[in-house]
């Protein structure tokens, strides 16, 4: 198996980890609460639909569209996408963005849905289905973009989905076994990760889009993920040294009259 | 017409949300690498300019998200 192999399917693995702990936040509170038959129906549709998504554009960029032209949009967006996940990682990872936090979205969910009409004594909970089919769509459309950009700017589709499958399974499999939301998942780290990989990849996909040659070529890589990962940390410490040089500004209050 | 909305709604917010910066800042970078490779400037040069430029915008997001 080739490195680039490797490194998709782990890539692609950690994103999909992250999306599917909501997921399973959601399908828990919507089966706890209400009817486990017709939330298992509902995530049984989304990932249907998700898996026809993926095969129809998966397929439909890898036949009809120029590598080139796949590389800039696809690489773009993904740069995109990363940065967004990136710098949501290092707010949050600095303090100045709330953590997400797993079990109080379950109470939330939990609360909503108890309001909801009662479960009807036969045939399918629509709200079950609704609520549990629109929780894992949503969440795995995000994993969705993912394997398809980055499968088919790396020619990788199936490693891709391998990884995103593998992270489906795990985090499917630790659910059961604990049932109850996987709130210990350390999410903010693996976004921070996958925001660095993918702002990296995509600029190196999207750069070649552009016509630049790397120097070094696919090495190339490793120094973008290098140089991202040490501007992260960087920017980490200097959002924490902001908000504590604000707190204590805030705290100090003006000067009194008299003060040397 | 109102569900054509709300499909556009959706990728708006997927794709740009409350950070718009984050989408025009990496297409202006890399319009700025595109131009700089169309006039015959090294692989190296632009890839360490479209690096600094995608840093850049991750920067400035961070710092009016702060602010924010």
């Amino acid at each position: 198996m080739s490195s680039l192999a490797i490194v998709t399917i782990v890539s692609s693995f950690l994103a999909s980890a992250v999306e599917f702990v909501e997921a399973v936040t959601i399908v828990l509170a919507v089966g706890v609460t209400r009817q486990w038959r017709s939330t298992l129906l509902g995530v049984l549709a989304a990932i249907i639909a998700l898996v026809g998504l993926v095969a129809v554009f998966g397929s439909a960029i890898l036949l009809f569209v120029p590598i080139g032209v796949v590389r800039l949009v696809v690489g773009g967006f993904l740069v995109i996408y990363g940065l967004q996940w990136l710098t949501k990682a290092v707010l949050r990872a600095g303090g100045a963005k709330a953590k997400h936090d797993e079990a109080a979205i379950y109470r939330d969910e939990i609360d909503a849905l108890r309001a909801e009409r009662p479960v009807p004594a036969t045939g399918v909970d629509w709200i079950s289905f609704t609520v549990a089919a629109k929780g894992v769509f949503l969440e795995g459309l995000e994993v969705a973009f993912i394997v398809v950009t980055f499968g088919a700017t790396a020619g990788m589709l199936g490693p891709a989905a391998l990884g995103a499958a593998a992270a489906g399974l795990l985090v499917l499999a630790i659910a059961v076994l604990v049932h109850r939301p996987l709130s210990t998942v350390p999410e903010n780290g693996l976004k921070f990760v996958v925001g660095i990989m993918l702002t990296g990849f995509g600029t190196f996909w999207a750069g070649e889009g552009v016509g630049i040659e790397w120097p070094a070529g696919d090495a190339a890589i490793l120094a973008l993920l290098a140089g991202y990962l040490v501007l992260a940390l960087l920017g980490v410490y200097l959002v924490r040294e902001r908000l504590t040089s604000r707190f204590v500004g805030a705290t100090a209050g003006p000067a009194a009259p008299g003060d040397a | 017409m109102a569900l054509l909305g709300r499909f556009a709604g959706f990728w708006y917010d997927f794709l740009v949300g409350d950070r718009w910066e984050l989408f025009v800042g990496p297409i202006a970078a890399l319009l700025v690498a595109w131009l700089a490779t169309a006039m015959g400037i090294s692989g190296a040069v632009t890839g360490v300019v479209l690096f600094v430029l995608v840093a850049a915008v991750g920067g400035i997001s961070i710092g009016w998200a702060i602010r924010r």
